[in-house]
């Protein structure tokens, strides 16, 4: 008896469970190491700077450790701006894409558009960068900037001159350039994902092809939300192109034709020099853990509108 | 129903060529393992001396002249192996303390807080010069092309304080009389360089030397807040090319560069008013003019901590050039052979001494540096006499 109710005890164990168990630990432990290593490395500028290192605009940087002065305000400002403009761009974009690709592309025509975003959403954003440093800069400043300032010079965003092109613009056009595919992918296949039948039904009940389009990006629109989102959390850390084109200078405005910095340009730029000061080091990993939780709040509110989504649009 | 429980001729067939086909797989995993094993084996015949590779990283002042050298030294010494990596002199120290690098590159001499460090890996560090650069002002106005910008002390220094507005301000037209009428009315962008820069730390000297202002309101240093960052007229560039880089295609900008890059890049240069008043552009004469002026202290090489930057700086005389400096290399003592194989410290020895010696002579040099005066030369064959094979 003992030995039956032995094998019965063994057989409800799932083994294939238990197998897979170890990757979800080593999982979550690197996740909590990756955590508390930025946290332990950027505890002495925390300490030493208090809240003025997230809210103050300094980067006076010395040798003698009594004079230095740090202040993240307008990297972290220059990050969440300039992502912001990004998505601003990308959604117009994606949601075209999105409709096209699935309601008007002819069927040749449909999956090379796709394997074409597709790639694009997963070219390393170095080539983005070079191409934006030496093409898209000069291209904004001569055609777009001065006509704004030109013209639009009485609305306050557009009142700075487009001194050198390198500026808050530029790195927001190069990103939005660069999540346009990564939100369209969401967007397409959620729009795909619409029971015909809704499409059927619209078209019976007499609906215009923009009435019908009209209703479905409704019906999808928490989709569309938590693809921009994720795309933000994804422009918020690009570092390479960025630090490219946005002229790296602590200048912390909204005006869009100004000079900046992003958390992820001024780690890019400054990190390997960092050595030579008592805490600029400390400070890169503050900026770094601020990048680290921003993203981490933003991810996971995409994922949850994403997840909560699908989960209505299966039953 | 009881057939379809039975197996069938069909599922022995797959059997067997599923087992076929792991042997297919098998078989040559097997074989390809045996003949890596036995290449292992043999014992090597190859009796020429094997390459050796040296890696310098740090300081973007001298890479012309330091390629230069790379490629003379390479011709007569082909097993050698000398790799050239930028980064900045900040970069630089911390790559050459971490043992990154054979070779560290510095423009400004290393500060005592970093020497300690140095110290702490149990092994010597030896600093001397290399060659003589200068930093200049370079720019990019389109309506004067490469005509010469006379730049005063006090109008190069309320340029990079932000304080000169426009590119037609007064104070600059009365100095630049001849081209007072091309001047144009925009707005001065200035550049600078984004990463930790011995170029930065040479050029804010000298704006500390000549102007009591900048040394109160900015100071010196490898990075400085740049005052036209905050007023929005400043962009950063990384590496002298990254600077480079955005005034050539940036109008109306100004920036500091080392000198052959100015030359490499066919960009116009400014005359600069030196401490005898006198406008001078860089060329080989002003800057050996320079070099002559001022009695250079070069310390041992065993605490080169001690050396002062600003000693060729602001050098007396009509046609001294006044950004002029030496840019240094570091190399350890290799005590107890701790960071350098035999075989590399004595190759080390060798490319160092060579460029000491044939390195300074006019056919070695690249444009836009000069050689070292001949006593300073010598400190460094001292330094590298003391590496350790």
């Amino acid at each position: 008896m003992k030995t039956m109710e032995i094998k019965k005890l063994l057989r409800k164990i799932d083994e294939f469970k238990i197998i897979t168990l170890p990757a979800i630990f080593v999982v979550f432990i690197l996740f909590v190491l990756i955590l508390g290593f930025y946290f332990f490395n950027a505890l002495p500028a925390i300490e030493r700077y208090g809240i003025d290192l997230f809210i103050t605009n300094v980067w006076k940087a010395a040798e003698e450790p009594a004079k230095e002065v740090y202040g993240l305000a307008a990297p972290i400002w220059g990050s969440i701006y300039t992502a912001t403009i990004a998505v601003l761009i990308a959604l117009p974009l994606s949601i075209c894409y999105a409709i096209f690709v699935n309601d008007y592309a002819p069927k040749r025509l449909k999956y090379p558009l796709i394997v074409i975003s597709d790639i694009m959403a997963g070219l390393p954003t170095i080539i983005y960068g070079i191409w934006g440093a030496f093409i898209l800069v000069p291209l904004l400043r001569d055609h777009i900037m001065k006509f704004l300032y030109e013209h639009f010079s009485f609305i306050p965003l557009f009142d700075y001159p487009p001194l050198s092109g390198y500026c808050y613009l530029s790195a927001g056009i190069l990103l939005g350039i660069m999540v346009t595919p990564f939100a369209a992918a969401i967007i397409r296949e959620a729009y795909a994902m619409i029971p015909s039948v809704y499409k059927e039904g619209l078209v019976a009940l007499g609906a215009t092809r923009y009435e019908t389009t009209k209703v479905l990006i409704k019906y999808i629109r928490p989709a569309i939300i938590s693809g921009l989102i994720l795309a933000f959390g994804r422009a918020l850390g690009e570092t390479v192109a960025v630090s490219l084109v946005i002229g790296n200078s602590f200048n912390l405005t909204y005006k869009l034709f100004a000079p900046g910095y992003t958390i992820s340009s001024l780690i890019a730029n400054q990190f390997g020099n960092a050595v030579l000061y008592e805490y600029m080091t400390s400070v890169l990993y503050s900026a770094g853990l601020v990048l680290f939780v921003i993203g981490l709040v933003v991810n996971i509110i995409g994922i949850y509108y994403l997840k909560r989504w699908r989960e209505h649009v299966s039953h | 129903m009881n057939d379809t429980t039975q197996p069938t001729k069909g599922d022995a067939v797959k059997k067997i060529l599923a087992l076929i086909l792991g042997l297919c797989l098998i078989v040559p995993v097997i074989s390809i393992a045996g003949c890596v094993g036995g290449g292992n084996s043999q014992p090597s015949n190859n009796e020429k001396p094997s390459t050796i590779i040296i890696r310098t990283t740090g300081a973007t002042f001298p890479k012309y002249q330091i390629q230069k050298w790379i490629e003379d030294y390479q011709k007569t010494h082909p097993n050698v192996k000398i790799e050239y990596e930028g980064g900045g002199s900040g970069y630089g120290q911390e790559a050459f303390a971490k043992g990154l690098t054979d070779i560290g590159r510095t423009d400004p001499p290393v500060k005592e807080s970093m020497w300690k460090k140095f110290l702490s890996t149990g092994d010597q560090p030896l600093q001397f010069p290399e060659i003589v650069g200068a930093v200049v002002v370079t720019y990019n106005i389109p309506e004067i092309g490469d005509k010469t910008l006379k730049l005063s002390r006090d109008v190069l220094a309320d340029i990079f304080l932000g304080k000169i507005e426009y590119w037609d301000d007064e104070r600059i037209k009365k100095i630049n009389p001849e081209i007072a009428d091309k001047l144009p009315h925009e707005k001065i962008i200035v550049v600078h360089r984004s990463d930790a820069s011995g170029t930065t730390a040479i050029f804010t000297t000298y704006l500390s030397l000549i102007s009591k202002e900048w040394a109160e309101k900015v100071g010196a240093g490898k990075t400085v807040n740049w005052p036209t960052d905050n007023i929005g007229r400043g962009v950063a560039g990384k590496g002298n090319p990254g600077v480079v880089a955005i005034v050539k295609s940036t109008p109306y900008t100004v920036a500091y560069t080392e000198l052959s890059y100015a030359i490499e890049q066919k960009l116009p240069v400014a005359a600069l008013e030196n401490k005898n008043g006198k406008f001078v552009k860089p060329t080989d004469e002003t800057i050996k003019a320079a070099v002559s002026a001022v009695k250079a202290s070069i310390p041992n090489p065993t605490e080169g901590y001690k050396e002062d930057l600003k000693q060729m700086l602001d050098a007396p005389g009509d046609n001294a050039y006044p950004i002029v400096a030496f840019t240094h290399l570091l190399v350890w003592e290799n005590k107890n052979g701790k960071h350098y194989s035999p075989e590399k410290a004595k190759a080390i020895k060798d490319f160092l001494t060579w460029v000491l010696t044939e390195g300074q002579k006019p056919e070695h040099l690249a444009p836009g540096y000069v050689g070292l005066p001949e006593d300073v030369a010598k400190i460094g064959l001292n330094a590298v006499n003391m590496i350790k094979e």
